[in-house]
């Protein structure tokens, strides 16, 4: 049996090798082809005059997945808390369910709603402090996104929340601290792991999704700081460009998810350095 | 699941001494943690509404026809092809997902290096976009393979696109278990492998089914991937051939701007079926649990 | 500070929410710009553009004249920067109806009533008038084969080409290549064709085969959605046995593939109903389109 979990971990381990060996062997030449400064630093991007960088779709990938962690984590978590420590066990079998359903909602339904709903909103209000902008853009962007890793963040922290020994919240309470005190103080940081691992689940949905912020994001390659104007993520470029890209272009654009693939290893290596000096 | 639930203990505040600083703080934090959870599902209803108001009066006898045409736009095919391709995706990926978690958690060395890293590559794939997984599926399954547009490319896609997801939450259900009960069982004279079945998977079930469920979801509301994977043709699809999703099924009639009511009744669906696939796991879940 | 911030941006969003919920109920476009229904439109252009590729888009920015040689004889798009991209044709038509200063083009036959079409150069964008040449933002549905097609493929082409198969196109609001075509009778091929690509070509062939299949029913015909490129790639490398594409073949694609135009399609520019403009000229839309002209106020002019 032990031959059988071990040929398991391996063929897992076969898959991962098989797409990163696909993705570098297909985006690295591209990199080498326009150059790793003027693909990475590049601010123009215009595929018909040969001109590729990426500079507006990395940062426009930071800016709108660091928004979304802003709006979902803290509302994430606290949801999870209150799922796990304050919820009347009455309501608790109708809202469990109902967390896990807006997982299943498809993107682009995520896409429509904010589409209809949140881009119009930033418009008005913009147009009430005298700025006209159409209202697609990051800050749209920040806020669907914030509601789509919701579930991702609730469910993961609730469950490593729960996992937290019994013992940890009742030696608490027993010692005069308040019911708030026990839970954030104590049973919180023991939860610290699963916790962190839902915000890196997060910021991986947030930013690998595609179909609904192509619908809300504005999709313009240009570099703004201004979080009332669009922007194109790295997603957005691979998706609406790919279908039609050929040669460079399309090796180009591999080339972007490789950027995207590098990004998430820095983002993981840096959270297990971190959870490695804490502990 | 429902045991390990703490009951609030509102009165503890009152009753113990605690200084003026603490119970302020006591009070924001729990005014935080209720205006969240009441934002969240004030979004949430919001959002299920909108997708019930849009949708719902769209729903005619016509969508459930058994024969898709681009008369009746029948959505029956696609909730086939969709809880086909979600059981297809799941059947691949669990056993390989839990079995590593299992092996990395249970078997391997704890410290092992080579672990670490398996580690941080599958949290790195979690992390990749469905686009790409797509472009993959494409190259290696349709094109390579010669397999076509079809359930089995889309499938091997998916199942390879949830691996990490159910690999990463049922390592973690595996590791909250504590060591003492692995402890017991072993001083109780059972072997490895029964440990692991009888005691450590039973109380890892509730996190390993959370990642199945969100496996769930992601597979359902999947559209990048499976576009270049499985196609687009509604019907009811054999293992070698194409078919749509629901979720592909609602891309196809909103693209053109046609048929956007039926759309939004194609999404009311989705919600339902969701619904459902999550009740069924959670009804095995405790089977497995009770066992 | 980290809880503060929270708390306000969790209060923020539950407002928005509510507004959101307000505002769907009165979708009435012109709500907003009630003080000015006399006075010309004014305010910054919201410029929606579709993806870089796409067949709409190609057709557009060559018909308009956004798409220029430079120097070196090479065309290039020169679609604004600040311009909104979108990669389907409802999410034009959803942005273009929700936000009174955008501009944007879709597909004739797509057009629908939450928008308006602009008459283009004082001609106004009708089937009647794309069919007369008046309309001049035109473009062919091509379909394209490796070779010369046999069997059921050449069958179904033969019917898409005849009398039967133009007046399907007619039905479904596009404009028959051919109105002297002969009637149908089919050869009663057997077998499986598969026929992939635009997006935009889609839902007519889906009728198409429909029709097809009523007169040859042991014709069994695959059709893949996904957008014009794919498609003719497709038909290249074998996955298809006919490509579909919403625009003219490119040279690399024409000189392995065999196209034909099956339909020609309008491309509707259009605004928002609550917009006083109701008419451009090409100039004025390809300077909206390249950034020279960013508020509606300067076409007042």
């Amino acid at each position: 049996m032990h031959g059988v979990f071990f040929v398991c971990a391996l063929v897992s381990i076969l898959a991962v090798v098989l797409i990163c060996v696909f993705l570098f062997a297909n985006g690295v030449p591209a990199m080498q082809k326009i150059g790793l400064d003027n693909f990475l630093l590049g601010t123009t991007w215009k595929p018909g005059n040969d001109l590729y960088g990426i500079l507006p779709m990395i940062l426009g990938s930071v800016y709108i997945t660091a928004g979304a962690i802003v709006v979902g984590v803290p509302i994430g978590l606290l949801t999870a808390i209150f799922m796990a420590f304050y919820c009347p066990k009455r309501i608790y079998g109708f809202l469990k369910p109902c967390t896990e359903l807006l997982a299943g909602i498809p993107s682009i339904v995520y896409g429509f709603f904010g589409m209809v709903i949140i881009v119009p909103l930033i418009r008005d209000i913009a147009a009430f402090f005298g700025r006209d902008i159409s209202g697609s853009s990051i800050l749209a962007a920040s806020i669907l996104l914030g509601i789509m890793i919701l579930p991702t963040i609730i469910g993961v922290s609730e469950a490593a929340l729960r996992a937290v020994p019994g013992s940890y919240y009742e030696g608490s309470v027993a010692m005069g601290a308040t019911h708030e005190r026990a839970v954030f103080s104590v049973v919180l940081p023991a939860a610290k792991s699963g916790v962190l691992a839902s915000i890196v689940l997060g910021i991986g949905r947030a930013i690998g999704e595609t179909m609904a912020v192509i619908m809300v994001a504005g999709n313009q390659p240009r570099v703004t700081g201004d979080m009332l104007k669009g922007i194109r993520t790295m997603t957005a470029n691979i998706v609406t460009e790919m279908g039609y890209a050929a040669d460079l272009h399309r090796e180009a654009l591999i080339a972007t998810g490789v950027v995207l693939f590098v990004f998430i290893l820095i983002i993981n290596l840096s959270f297990s350095v971190l959870k490695r000096r804490k502990d | 699941m429902e045991d390990i639930r703490m009951r609030p203990i509102s009165i503890a505040g009152k009753r113990q001494p605690v200084r003026l600083h603490g119970r302020v703080k006591s009070r924001v934090q729990r005014g935080l943690v209720y205006g969240a959870a009441a934002l969240t599902f004030a979004v949430l209803l919001f959002l299920i509404s909108y997708i019930l108001v849009r949708g719902v009066p769209n729903l005619k006898p016509s969508l459930f026809s058994w024969t898709y045409s681009s008369e009746n736009v029948s959505m029956v095919p696609a909730i086939i092809t969709t809880v086909e391709m979600t059981l297809l995706a799941l059947l691949l990926a669990v056993p390989f997902g839990l079995f590593t978690a299992i092996y990395l958690n249970e078997y391997a060395a704890r410290g092992n290096k080579l672990v670490n890293i398996i580690r941080i590559t599958t949290e790195t794939l979690s992390g990749i976009p469905s686009i790409v997984y797509g472009l993959f599926g494409m190259l290696f399954f349709v094109t390579y393979l010669h397999w076509g547009y079809s359930m089995a490319s889309g499938a091997m896609t998916l199942a390879i696109m949830i691996l990490p997801l159910i690999m990463r939450t049922a390592e973690e259900a595996l590791m909250s278990v504590p060591d003492s009960f692995r402890e017991a069982s072993f001083g109780l004279g059972a072997g490895r492998l029964r440990t692991v079945f009888r005691i450590v998977l039973p109380s890892a079930m509730p996190g390993i089914l959370s990642g199945i469920i969100l496996s769930i979801g992601r597979i359902v509301g999947e559209t990048a991937a499976l576009i270049f994977t499985a196609g687009t043709m509604a019907q009811i699809p054999s293992l070698l051939q194409s078919g749509r999703t629901l979720a592909i099924h609602m891309y196809v009639l909103s693209g053109e701007g046609l048929h956007m009511n039926e759309a939004y009744a194609t999404a009311v669906v989705l919600l339902i079926v969701v619904l459902l696939m999550n009740a069924l796991s959670a009804l095995v879940a405790k089977r497995l649990t009770k066992k | 500070m980290k809880k503060l911030v929270s708390a306000l941006l969790a209060g923020a969003l539950l407002c928005g929410a509510l507004a959101g919920c307000g505002s769907s109920t009165t979708q009435t476009p012109a709500a907003n710009g009630a003080g000015n229904e006399a006075t010309a439109m004014s305010g910054a252009i919201t410029v929606i553009s579709r993806e870089d590729g796409s067949g709409t888009r190609g057709a557009f920015v060559e018909l308009t004249g956004v798409e220029e040689k430079n120097a070196e004889g090479k065309k290039v798009d020169n679609t604004t920067a600040d311009a909104e991209v979108v990669n389907k044709t409802d999410v034009v038509l959803t942005s273009v109806s929700g936000n009174e200063k955008a501009i944007g083009y879709v597909s004739l036959g797509a057009l629908n009533n939450t928008v308006k079409a602009v008459k283009v150069d004082g001609t106004e964008a009708t089937t009647d008038n794309v069919k007369s040449g008046a309309y001049t933002l035109a473009r062919p549905f091509n379909i394209a084969t490796k070779g010369t097609p046999t069997g059921l493929a050449a069958d179904f082409l033969n019917f898409v080409l005849s009398k039967d198969g133009q007046a399907v196109v007619v039905d479904n609001k596009y404009i028959e290549v051919n109105d002297a075509a002969a009637a149908f009778v089919s050869d009663g091929s057997t077998g499986k064709i598969s026929i992939g690509g635009s997006s935009s070509v889609s839902p007519v062939m889906e009728k198409l085969i429909e029709a097809y299949k009523a007169l040859n029913p042991n014709a069994q015909i695959d059709l893949q959605t996904s957008d014009s490129t794919a498609g003719m790639t497709g038909a290249m490398d074998g996955t298809f046995d006919i490509g579909m594409a919403s625009r003219e073949l490119k040279d690399s694609e024409s000189a392995e593939l065999t196209g034909t135009a099956i339909a020609l399609d309008g491309i509707a520019v259009i605004i928002n109903p609550a917009n006083t403009v109701d008419s451009l000229t090409t100039e004025q839309i390809k300077e909206i389109y390249v950034g020279n002209v960013t508020d509606w106020a300067e076409l007042a002019a």
